[in-house]
């Protein structure tokens, strides 16, 4: 029963490069990504509450279109009912992207990847950046497909807009680029709290709860907080007409990058001083 | 090679590793044995860097691990066989290892065939017995074809096949050249498996050497005698210089002297043996009696001073 497996092979050739192992880990996290049920469904909710939300809520509102009065006809954002399915489709990236990392602590497979890759830091850069592809396709496919739904919907109404309108491609880039970096930043607050529920907790508490209570606050404290806040840097991306509660689009883009630049440098600083 | 050098990890005030130096060498299986707590997995742990100690140092093949890039053609660890999450298929465990140091396919098939999950491989982790996670584990510790193998415990939970299975592989990946430091809290285990050992308790080194020469240096033997004069006997013995014990009554335990000058000294004085036999201290008895005062987890006496190493 002794195995032949052969003496040791002692290798001479140079240290691979630091890229060639990022692709490697890159290549290695996507493995992993597609070969665990949770990222499938946690996926197919995305699309589906993105699609359905948006179409459901339209549709709604083509059906009450008539009774709408002059005011809110003039003020009515085309792709904010489209739209609202994000709202729920950022809960799901968000766990997913928490999973990403917490899954790893719970199963202590985390010292299998450091094992394997003592580079932490390439770990996590690799982490985001497949994570953030996946969203990306899947954030994009389900946010045009309900531009299109829901946009012949409203055009009976006259009320839709074309892709090509100024403003309306970047709308529709700009809720792909949302889902995005709200995976990114709950990558990163994954990495930095290691429990599942813990970070699902801080991470709903941001983008649900903070803005609630943020609401409370007297006028105009409370658009002035809100507009900075992820959910509506998030939200300003996709917008097409300016609400007072949302920074310009490319405002949001840059706000939103912000949190998930700092929650990813917290957490590649602590993962390298941390103990796996 | 695996060289630590003042090695010391502390946890607040807890020493988990106490200024522990050691060398494992190339060609033999070192057994790492300890009482549990002793500190051997955080030990295992620092080697592969993924705890930091507090002071000292620990190189594989004479570098840091935590500077090698695609560590698993060098060093393959075993330190957890839980460490899988439990809706990923066997084989794509090791294909995600592989991939991560860039190791062809074809040799997570092989490893497989090694550890003999090729049956089970579509098996999810979670649906695996105890035995052959185990198994996939040694399989992931394989996988880079590493001249150094670190295996934390690797005969936990397997059955008395796998155990000789195990027994085997190390000894042959050892008789290859390779480097192989396997812990276990089990002495009996590691006299069958190991040619060098290292002992610690409560984070310090007690000892370190051949396996043999361990046995011989710190147990010796003694001679076990069953008399029905065992008052004059004793008094015959000590006489002589011996050290003798009551084990029970009518059983003496003897130190200094041989048999063959106890079954002597008896006849001399006309005193009857049932019993006359040389006991060989096992390798249990001298691992508990360098360990006794170091075990943490014993009755209030462990928490007498550790004492010197």
């Amino acid at each position: 029963m002794t195995p032949v497996i052969g003496p040791p092979v002692v290798t001479t050739a140079a240290p691979p490069r630091r890229s060639t192992v990022f692709l490697a880990v890159v290549r290695s996290e996507w493995t992993k990504l597609r070969t665990v049920r949770s990222t499938m469904w946690a996926l197919l909710i995305t699309v589906v509450s993105t699609v359905g939300f948006g179409v459901l809520l339209t549709a709604i509102v083509v059906g009450q279109w008539d009774k709408r009065s002059i005011a809110e006809i003039r003020g009515f954002d085309p792709l904010l009912y489209s739209y609202a399915g994000l709202n729920v489709a950022q809960l799901c990236i968000g766990v997913l992207g928490v999973l990403v990392m917490t899954s790893e602590y719970g199963t202590r497979v985390i010292r299998l990847t450091f094992g394997a890759t003592p580079q932490r830091r390439l770990v996590l850069g690799a982490k985001v950046l497949t994570f953030s592809l996946v969203v990306a396709v899947v954030s994009l496919v389900s946010c045009v497909t309900v531009f299109f739904i829901c946009q012949a919907n409203l055009a009976a109404k006259h009320a839709g807009v074309s892709i090509a309108d100024p403003g309306v491609l970047r709308a529709v880039l700009g809720g792909a680029v949302h889902m995005v970096l709200v995976g990114a930043i709950a990558v990163g607050v994954g990495a930095i709290v290691r429990h599942t529920a813990g970070a699902v907790a801080i991470l709903f508490g941001v983008l649900l709860i903070i803005p609630g209570l943020v609401q409370l606050l007297p006028a105009p404290w409370n658009d002035d907080i809100t507009r900075y806040l992820p959910n509506s840097a998030g939200a300003a991306m996709s917008a097409i007409v300016r609400f007072p509660n949302l920074l310009a689009p490319f405002g949001g883009f840059l706000v939103l990058s912000a949190y998930a630049l700092a929650t990813l440098v917290v957490a590649s600083t602590v993962l390298d001083r941390r103990d796996a | 090679m695996i060289e630590a050098l003042g090695l010391t990890k502390r946890y607040g005030a807890d020493v988990a590793v106490d200024d522990l130096s050691f060398s494992v060498e190339a060609g033999r299986v070192t057994g790492f044995l300890g009482p549990n707590g002793a500190g051997k997995s955080t030990t295992m742990r620092m080697i592969i860097a993924l705890d930091a100690p507090s002071a000292g140092t620990v190189t594989v093949g004479g570098r840091a691990y935590g500077s090698l890039r695609f560590p698993l053609h060098e060093v393959g660890a075993l330190l957890d066989a839980n460490a899988a999450h439990p809706g990923r298929r066997a084989r794509n465990h090791l294909n995600w290892l592989a991939d991560s140091n860039r190791i062809p396919r074809r040799r997570v098939d092989e490893v497989l065939g090694i550890v003999g999950l090729t049956d089970v491989a579509h098996r999810r982790a979670g649906e695996l017995s105890l035995g052959m996670g185990q198994r996939l584990g040694i399989a992931a510790a394989l996988l880079g074809d590493p001249a150094v193998l670190i295996l934390d415990e690797p005969i936990n939970g397997l059955d008395p096949e796998g155990i000789l299975w195990v027994r085997h592989l190390l000894r042959s990946l050892a008789a290859e050249g390779r480097t192989v430091l396997v812990s276990s809290h089990l002495m009996t285990e590691m006299a069958l498996t190991a040619d060098h050992l290292i002992i610690i308790g409560r984070g310090r080194l007690l000892g370190s050497g051949r396996v043999a020469d361990f046995i011989e240096r710190s147990g010796g033997h003694h001679v076990k005698v069953v008399t029905p004069d065992a008052d004059a006997l004793s008094v015959l013995l000590r006489d002589e210089g011996a050290v003798v014990s009551v084990d029970e009554p009518g059983q003496l335990r003897v130190h200094g002297l041989e048999a063959r000058d106890v079954g002597i000294l008896a006849a001399g004085a006309g005193l009857t043996l049932y019993e006359l036999s040389t006991e060989r201290a096992s390798l249990e008895d001298a691992f508990m009696e360098l360990t006794d005062e170091h075990a943490e987890y014993r009755g209030s006496s462990a928490l007498a001073e550790a004492g010197t190493p």
